[in-house]
């Protein structure tokens, strides 16, 4: 059962009118699984994948589960949409963006009975899982291409906040380029938005006219990708298997795959065994795959699989010392290697990145 | 193509839209109606017209079907301000709200299907002329279209008698009134024309500059445009003024950043509106003692006595 916001806050005062529900629901009755999405359902990228995870997770464990999903929750609203999640009988809550880490922490000490997991968050609570992808595995997979594929050595990434998760992904697409050709050059365009196809599309004109001939984004409409397709350059799509849009500029997308995970940790929950774990998986755990290389000779195709391999294998650490930042301060020496934290929390970017952070 | 060249090409595409809504919503206004609904008529232009044209394969007819659909919607507000004579704010901004949440049922089942854009037209000759030839000469229709619109909207209002009563019923509509002349239906006329105009921006965001259909993609625009109008004090060639101006500024600061230049992209944002209150004020010191820039019957329920 997909409801509308508007619908579930509809129903949010007939429930606190018959509010003598139970919370914790009796044991025969299947487990209630709540969803709360940043997007519209239909974004194509990050939404849309949790909800194909979600009916994932429905078709693995059948009528053990019921789930509830709301779209397109602004995180002003979050804790309404929230309270009536929990007060409905939902024992079990996902958030699925950075933006609901706080409200969800909250939440979480208000409903002490509901487990939620949090997806890309920093850290757990005794009813607070979070889990994420390693998507900058991916990035680097984009970068190492890009190089093979960029005649002006210029890669163009429309980019949608400052924050760790797209800061070290623009490092990583780096790290990957420069394995190939250590002359590559990135332009960055802000846009301030995860979605906003006509300032994606902006910006990817923007970043082409400047002379970069292969785009990345970290943002989810499949606007630059169009445009990569119009102007006869290649580029990357996001979070879903975007060749459809650009037959001849796709190269690969990462596509993410919640849904057995999300079935995993329903599963714990009707066995009694979840725990407020901390999860994120790379290439190798499979909650995120790369589609099909497209647009690329064998050879290329067949590099870009060797890397996928070394990154799978664990022989290639994206985040290897010795790592030096804009400054020149040497970050991590050689031999180390960035912890899981520091990653998590990536403010700067790499020496011979000339990108300035957003003012 | 020089960068220069791709600049000023990209910044005609951001700012056509832009521009369609805003000089229908001009026109509007000049008729003493404010209408708040434009981000509303907008979207469902957009939103039908890419359902038409997806179910058609006309991209004709999409067109068609958001001028339609952004008239519709303007019918709708005139039944409410007109009709029955409500608060025009109220019933623009309910209208906003209303084409949001509509169009994004209408886009439901066309979410995700990808389809080529309009393509442009090239002018045979003259497109090949350096520079301007790329500038002028080849662009996609609805610049053509715009740029005719604001043409004949200037022409309309200043040079023709039906332009000079449109702008009487906006400036005074009792006056207008007991010469004889039919306000309502007048105004009536007006809105319909900017609802069709707004509905062309619309179709220009889902048909031409991202071609596919996305709940919400009207991002706002419908609101720069109202502010133009303003920044416009009115006038239909400072309403293109304004588009292209507040259209560079979301494509310069979009190059400033890809060039590395630091910007504070935030407050780019937020210049289009801060530009609209610096103009009305120099345009008022101007004016010391002179009267209103705005019509001076604009937002007001005009109720003919029988």
């Amino acid at each position: 059962m997909t409801l509308t916001r508007r619908n579930v806050l509809a129903g949010a005062s007939a429930l606190a009118a018959s509010s003598t529900l139970p919370f914790a629901a009796r044991a025969n009755d299947p487990l209630g699984v709540g969803f709360v999405l940043i997007g519209p359902v239909g974004d194509f990228g990050w939404s849309t994948m949790h909800d194909v995870g979600r009916r994932r997770m429905e078709e693995v464990l059948g009528d053990a589960v019921t789930t509830t999903q709301v779209e397109a929750v602004a995180p002003p609203d979050f804790d309404r949409v929230v309270n009536t999640l929990a007060r409905a009988g939902n024992r079990l809550i996902f958030t699925t963006s950075f933006s609901y880490f706080q409200p969800t922490l909250r939440m979480a000490e208000q409903f002490p009975d509901v487990m939620f997991e949090n997806a890309t968050g920093t850290s757990t609570r005794d009813n607070l899982a979070i889990y994420n992808a390693r998507f900058y595995e991916g990035r680097y997979v984009q970068g190492v291409i890009a190089a093979m594929k960029s005649q002006t050595k210029q890669i163009g990434y429309v980019a949608s906040f400052p924050v760790p998760e797209v800061i070290h992904a623009i490092n990583t697409v780096m790290r990957g380029a420069w394995s190939v050709d250590p002359e590559m050059r990135i332009r960055v365009v802000w846009v301030n938005a995860w979605f906003n196809p006509g300032v994606e599309a902006d910006a990817a004109r923007a970043l082409v006219d400047q002379g970069c001939d292969v785009l990345c984004q970290h943002t989810d409409s499949p606007a630059p990708l169009q445009l990569a397709d119009e102007r006869g350059i290649h580029g990357f799509g996001q979070a879903s298997d975007m060749t459809r849009f650009a037959p001849n500029a796709h190269l690969t997308s990462s596509i993410n795959n919640w849904g057995d995970y999300y079935a995993a940790r329903a599963q714990a929950m009707i066995d009694g065994t979840w725990e407020p774990a901390d999860t994120w998986g790379g290439l190798e755990s499979g909650m995120f795959e790369l589609a099909p290389f497209t647009n690329m000779t064998p050879e290329q195709a067949s590099t870009a699989e060797n890397v996928v391999a070394g990154l799978r294998d664990g022989s290639i650490d994206p985040f290897a010392g010795p790592i030096v930042n804009q400054a020149g301060e040497q970050v991590i020496a050689e031999g180390e290697s960035l912890t899981d934290d520091q990653i998590r929390a990536m403010n700067f970017f790499y020496e011979g990145i000339d990108v300035s952070m957003p003012g | 193509m020089t960068l220069a060249e791709a600049i000023f090409l990209t910044v005609i595409t951001a700012s056509t839209p832009l521009l369609l809504a805003a000089i229908g919503e001009l026109v509007v206004e000049r008729s003493g109606v404010l209408n708040l609904g434009v981000e509303g008529m907008m979207i469902m232009g957009a939103a039908s017209g890419v359902a038409i044209a997806i179910i058609t394969g006309s991209s004709l007819l999409g067109v068609v079907a958001a001028i339609g659909a952004g008239m519709a919607m303007a019918a709708l507000f005139a039944l409410l301000t007109l009709g029955l004579a409500t608060n025009q704010v109220a019933a623009g901004l309910s209208l906003t709200i209303f084409g949001l949440g509509l169009s994004g049922v209408i886009g439901a089942p066309f979410v995700g299907v990808p389809r080529a854009g309009i393509p442009r037209i090239e002018v045979p000759i003259l497109s090949d002329i350096p520079v301007i030839g790329a500038i002028f000469f080849r662009q996609d229709p609805f610049v053509y279209l715009s740029i005719a619109l604001v043409l004949g909207v200037a022409w309309f209002l200043w040079r023709t008698k039906a332009g000079l009563v449109l702008r009487a019923c906006g400036e005074n509509p009792v006056s207008a009134h007991a010469l004889g002349y039919p306000v309502l239906r007048i105004r009536f006329l007006a809105v319909l024309f900017g609802g069709a105009c707004a509905g062309l921006g619309g179709a220009y965001l889902s048909l031409v500059l991202t071609p596919f259909w996305t709940a919400g993609m009207t991002a706002g625009r419908g609101w720069i445009a109202l502010a133009i109008v303003v920044f416009a004090s009115w006038l239909p060639w400072r309403a293109m003024l304004g588009a292209y101006l507040f259209g560079g500024l979301i494509i310069l600061q979009l190059h400033a950043q890809s060039a590395g230049i630091r910007v504070p992209s935030q407050l780019l944002a937020a210049l289009p509106y801060l530009l609209t209150i610096v103009a009305l004020t120099v345009i008022m010191a101007l004016r010391r003692g002179g009267g209103q820039v705005a019509p001076q019957g604009l937002g007001r329920p005009f109720v003919p006595d029988r």
